[in-house]
């Protein structure tokens, strides 16, 4: 077990497009993902490529977050498939241990269901951002590729309608 | 060297491309940098690194030809230093009433008075003539003792509402 160095865009791992894990993969993996995403105070949830390792596993746990409502507790999310996606969706702030002092306004659907092993977890609000943040980063996708508006979506608005 | 440049024109495609492009004659490379239309006009507001041997001078002649060809008013180039990234915004303040004079200066003047640091700050005019709406989004640093009566006192004895929200950013 270790804590691992979180990588920094831009890290090219960042950016790939993460293979399948195999079973005798994944155990040392997650043990590391788990040792890292705990040694921070308040992070919910960390993606294989961002300690380095380029395959599909990522954990997502946001018990105690003052946001989260019927959470799953630990997800260990290896090779997951996102199902359904909500059409009603959110705009919401989010930043990323990848990318230090970066925030942006993000949209994503209100609910995701997700297959993960042999679980199928139906998420909802903060939980559901957080596993599809995740799973964006085995896609090589970060939140800045994800932009909804600048800042101000309020002054922005008027100058469609 | 860190300059800070800042002009304000009538908008029309083609300013940010000249600016940059005058400012990349010298090795410029522009950092932080805020570029908006402000009631029809662009605005323009970046902090640009140049090497240190570079011509103020000329830098600044360059810029004005620069800013004459887009019809800019005059393109200010000041060199700073000592920049700090300081400390991220900790609510946003929202305040909105009838249009008059003074709303910016209240709402400045109250977050003063109790040492509230505005990291930014956007206003805009809307409704009609005669009922002209005024919006302020106003970021804040607010210090841990809170504003106490502040928002209370916008709203009583200046008319105006206002709201103050946590700024929620989500670490993932």
């Amino acid at each position: 077990m270790a804590v691992r160095e979180v990588l920094t865009y831009p890290h090219p791992l960042l950016k790939q497009i993460c293979t399948p894990a195999q079973p005798e993969e994944i155990e040392p993996v997650v043990t590391d993902l788990l040792d890292t995403m705990n040694s921070f105070d308040h992070c919910v949830g960390l993606a294989a490529p961002q300690i380095g390792v380029p395959l599909r596993i990522a954990v997502v746990d946001i018990t105690g977050h003052p946001k989260a409502k019927d959470p799953h507790g630990l997800m260990v999310l290896i090779n997951p498939k996102v199902t359904d996606r909500s059409e009603g969706s959110k705009v919401s702030r989010e930043g990323c241990l990848s990318l230090p002092d970066l925030t942006a306004n993000v949209r994503r659907p209100r609910r995701a269901t997700v297959q993960f092993g042999d679980r199928e977890v139906e998420a909802k609000g903060f939980e559901a951002r957080c596993i599809l943040h995740e799973i964006d980063h085995l896609d090589g996708i970060l939140f800045l590729d994800r932009v909804a508006s600048i800042t101000d979506d309020l002054f922005r608005r008027q100058n469609y309608g | 060297m860190n300059l800070a440049v800042t002009a304000i024109g009538r908008d029309r495609p083609g300013i940010v491309a000249g600016i940059t492009g005058a400012l990349l004659d010298f090795g410029g490379n522009v950092d932080d940098s805020q570029m908006s239309i402000l009631h029809g006009q662009f605005a323009v507001m970046l902090i640009v690194s140049v090497p240190d041997d570079a011509d103020l001078e000329a830098v600044s002649a360059r810029l004005e030809a620069a800013g004459q060809e887009l019809g800019l008013g005059g393109i200010s180039v000041t060199e700073v230093s000592g920049l700090d990234r300081g400390e991220g915004p900790t609510h946003v303040l929202t305040v909105y009433g009838p249009d008059r004079a003074g709303i910016v200066h209240d709402v400045a003047v109250l977050l003063a008075e109790h040492g509230v640091n505005i990291t930014d700050l956007r206003t805009k005019k809307t409704g009609t003539e005669a009922s002209p709406l005024y919006t302020m989004m106003v970021e804040v640093v607010l210090p841990a003792d809170g504003i106490g009566d502040a928002l209370s006192r916008l709203s009583g004895e200046k008319g105006l509402e206002a709201h103050l929200a946590e700024l929620e950013t989500e670490v993932i």
